[in-house]
């Protein structure tokens, strides 16, 4: 518990109406977009200001309370809950885009920032933020690039440490600091900018960001390839790449998400089919054009069924409306659900697919798969229900195949979620321990006290 | 053991949430406040752990579960179909069988709204205060929450000065005398027959003329939106059973309020008790038909047959989607085919039409700023259509949107779309 004198100094600098303290308002933020991790902080503090977040930070070091910042709270990972109480740091009140800089193709904006907000902001000047974690309309861009998000555009334009030119850093000691800049090239001395990116909000408080920004692609096709056997599409993926196309995005659904989105919403999927891969090529018209329609001859060659081009957008928002729906499927299916985040290099997908096949007849449990192919990314989900012991037992079992696997493969274990606590058990095993050293002493040296999000990443 | 009879009813609705925080872009309420207690996630949460015993009714939980405009978007847009709208409205439930409802709701919803006559003594009385509050052309919706919801600075509509049902008849008569297509029962709702009784008597004018039977069934009640959303099921079920009983001879009821046809509609959603009810309220359900719906889907007139009254020639209009119409009913295409094709009227698309007003019924009256900050919102997408008026078909939407317009020194009228055709 939190000292009363303490609530009333945060009021002081925050304001009384930005200090939650009541147990309903604990309570809910103590979780967030995951299952099972919950715990409650002592206080929500909402700051207006890096100033303000400075103020918080010193007290907090002073007193060694832990402090879990939060934008909206979207994470998969249990990145925001704050495993240890203390103070939730929330940044939602701190979301005004500060400067679009149409010339330099940057914006720089607060961290409460929603980044749905921020894109329909920027298509207002015909630009756009390329990097699309799927919790777009909730994600804020403080947590974005804490977690370095990213999502099916990663293919062609990259994830959020691509797009991040400087931040504006809180440290946990209440010094406020700057990394990186404004341009595109920045080699002055070691690049901190790209500790705190990832760092999942164990380093510090990002308070303000200065981004880098594409013009939005005036022309968009949609391809859907089905596949009798869904290593064949794992193949395609690279067979696409090496032939010289790189669409915007390469998503693939299996059998068993193409049967539960038929479900909810009938679109006319090939309900038969083992798997799907949709494809998005951007740019200017004549090149989406030819892109197009390479990807249709690649793909009928190496061994895709039936291949679809979405003759407009309202079939293209379709398909694209069948991907988003792929996660609600599954959550909506199982009491428990293991969502993987394992990437492996695109040459491997085929034999990481059968892989994971094998482990859930194996383990005799009920396994999806979909996920960001173009990139590696996949997402296996594994249906299963905490109270059923048996069945929890061998999905662990699973799990644990699956990312041992992904290693083995020359792969990661989470390419875009992060480790929070969901990956914890799972980060010695795979992580070089030199590297794990090296991580403690960075953490160490700026978080002495170890009051910035503690319990996350490593036990 | 505790009573949870109500929450259990909407346990599996709560169980669908998969905590993803999508709602939190869609919650006209969440983006002001921008606190997860605010969204449907948090409100959800909540209900959850007071299902497991975890989370008492207290009065901080009240204001909470309270404080939710019902305007579905969330829902609508909710990746895994979380009916948040019944989990809200089903905790409300079990919190006034908890708990008993409010003083001032209590007196307003059992004692006032209920009952037909006292409603309207006590609307004269509060009528006859009306010089005390700036004048307005418009009109307010719930009687209790005038009575409770005075002040605040708000534009208070003026009352009918003679209410509808002292000037209906029980039967009207197709005008060409031949025998009627259909008989249909008049739907009046608290805010046509008190507030906007020439919208009725528009409605009967244009069934009439159009050779259908209209009858007023004088025991018609209050459709009960704002007492079974507030949770007072009880009541809700008492009027549901007189209203159900007063349009048991008609082919269909149509009114020209879209809370009142989204609530006479969703009776079997949240009122059953037993199977028997359950049964009658869909039975009662297929009868009710919204304006907007009757004359497109029922009438089948074709959009272009629409004639558009004289003094609105050459205006440029702009549609508002009620809540109850958009989400609670699926109806959009109908009016926005009726505007479209009125020869002499331009038709410009809101970029925001089927945002909240704001209004939220007695949401309004117990968080007013809210309600302005909401509507703000609106009145900016109004105001970038360039349109010289607003059409809806809501009387509900109605009130707070000629109150916000006002207030943001607007030029911009507010028309239901009957008020518009011949």
């Amino acid at each position: 518990m939190l000292k009363e004198s303490l609530v009333s100094e945060f009021q002081k600098i925050v304001g009384k109406e930005n200090v939650l303290t009541t147990p309903e308002a604990l309570k809910a933020y103590s979780y967030d977009g995951t299952t099972s991790w919950i715990h409650e902080p002592d206080c929500v503090v909402f700051p207006k200001s890096t100033q303000e977040i400075s103020e918080i930070m010193k007290i907090a070091n002073a007193e060694k309370i832990p402090v879990t910042p939060r934008g909206g709270g979207t994470n998969v990972s249990g990145g925001s809950v704050p495993w240890l109480g203390g103070v939730v740091l929330c940044t939602t009140k701190m979301n005004t885009i500060v400067k679009i800089d149409k010339e330099n193709l940057t914006a720089t904006v607060e961290p409460g920032v929603v980044l749905q907000d921020l894109n329909m902001r920027l298509a207002k000047e015909g630009l756009f933020f390329p990097p699309d974690p799927q919790s777009f309309l909730g994600a804020t861009l403080g947590g974005i690039i804490a977690e370095n998000a990213g999502g099916p555009a990663c293919v062609k334009y990259g994830v959020t440490k691509q797009y991040i030119l400087g931040l504006e850093i809180v440290l946990p000691d209440g010094r406020i600091t700057n990394f990186g800049g404004r341009t595109l090239k920045n080699v002055v001395g070691y690049d901190l900018l790209h500790i705190f990116i990832s760092s999942e909000g164990t380093l510090g408080i990002i308070t303000k960001a200065e981004l880098k920004l594409n013009p939005i692609p005036p022309a968009k096709k949609t391809i859907m390839a089905v596949y009798a056997e869904i290593a064949m599409a794992g193949e395609s993926v690279f067979r696409v790449l090496e032939n010289g196309v790189i669409p915007g995005k390469i998503e693939l659904l299996d059998n068993w998400v193409i049967n539960r989105i038929e479900e909810m919403m009938p679109m006319g999927l090939p309900k038969d089919a083992d798997a799907v891969l949709l494809f998005e090529c951007d740019g200017i018209p004549e090149a989406v054009e030819k892109e197009t329609e390479k990807i249709v001859e690649i793909t009928k060659k190496y061994g895709a069924v039936d291949v679809r081009v979405a003759k407009d957008v309202d079939e293209a928002n379709k398909y694209w409306m069948a991907r988003k729906a792929g996660f609600a499927a599954v959550f909506g299916k199982a009491p428990t659900v293991m969502a993987e985040d394992v990437t492996v290099p695109r040459g491997k997908i085929p034999e990481f697919i059968k892989r994971c096949r094998d482990l859930a007849k194996k383990y005799d449990v009920e396994m999806c798969i979909l996920g960001h192919a173009g990139d590696g990314n996949l997402h296996p989900a594994i249906l299963s229900d905490i109270k059923n012991k048996d069945l929890y037992e061998r999905a662990l079992k699973a799990m644990d195949g699956i990312i041992e696997a992904a290693v083995e493969f020359g792969g990661v274990l989470s390419g875009e979620h992060g480790i929070g606590l969901e990956k914890q058990k799972f980060f010695r095993r795979t992580v070089d321990p030199v590297a794990v050293e090296l991580m403690m002493k960075i953490k160490a040296l700026l978080d002495p006290n170890n009051i910035m999000n503690p319990g996350k990443i490593w036990d | 053991m505790k009573d949870l009879t109500e929450l259990k009813k909407i346990e599996k609705y709560a169980d669908q949430c998969m905590k993803c925080g999508f709602c939190s872009f869609f919650c006209p309420v969440y983006q002001e406040e921008r606190v997860e207690t605010a969204v449907a996630r948090g409100k959800n949460y909540l209900v959850k752990l007071a299902l497991k015993g975890e989370q008492e009714f207290t009065p901080e939980m009240g204001d909470i579960i309270g404080k939710c405009l019902l305007c579905k978007r969330c829902a609508a847009n909710c990746p895994s179909k979380t009916q948040i709208d019944r989990v809200v409205v089903g905790a409300r439930a079990q919190m006034v069988k908890d708990k008993g409802l409010g003083f001032i709701k209590n007196f307003a919803f059992r004692k006032v709204m209920s009952n037909r006559k006292a409603f309207g003594r006590y609307l004269k009385l509060a009528k006859a205060f009306q010089w005390m509050f700036p004048k307005t052309e418009g009109n307010i919706r719930h009687l209790p929450d005038f009575l409770k919801g005075l002040g605040h600075g708000r534009n208070i509509p003026t009352l009918a000065k003679t209410f509808l049902r002292d000037m209906v008849k029980p039967v009207y008569k197709p005008t060409n005398g031949e025998k009627p297509k259909m008989r249909v029962g008049f739907f009046m709702g608290c805010a046509t027959d008190f507030i906007y009784p020439e919208l009725g008597l528009k409605l009967i004018d244009f069934l009439t003329k159009r050779g259908i039977e209209v009858v007023v069934p004088e025991a018609q009640n209050c459709c009960g939106a704002a007492i079974y959303f507030s949770g007072d099921f009880e009541t809700g079920r008492m009027l549901a059973e007189e209203n159900i009983k007063a349009f048991k001879d008609v082919d269909y009821v149509v009114t020209a309020c879209g809370t009142c046809s989204s609530t006479l509609k969703d009776y079997q959603k949240y009122l059953p008790d037993n199977e028997d009810q359950q049964k009658r309220y869909e039975a009662f359900e297929k009868k009710i038909k919204d304006s907007t719906e009757f004359v497109i889907d029922v009438m089948k007139i074709p959009p272009e047959d629409f004639k558009l009254r004289k003094e609105f020639e050459g205006k440029t209009a702009t549609w508002h989607d009620p809540c109850h119409l958009i989400r609670y009913q699926n109806i959009k295409d109908q009016p926005r085919a009726i505007l479209k094709a009125l020869k002499g009227l331009k038709y410009v698309e809101m970029p925001n039409a089927d945002m909240c007003c704001g209004m939220g019924g007695s949401f309004s009256v117990y968080h007013y700023d809210l309600t302005k900050k909401i509507a703000d919102k609106k009145m900016a997408g109004i105001k970038a259509t360039g349109a010289d008026i607003v059409v809806t078909a809501c009387p509900g939407c109605m009130i707070n949107l000629i109150d916000n317009a006002l207030r943001n020194k607007m030029t911009q009228k507010v028309y239901h779309f009957l008020e518009l055709v011949e």
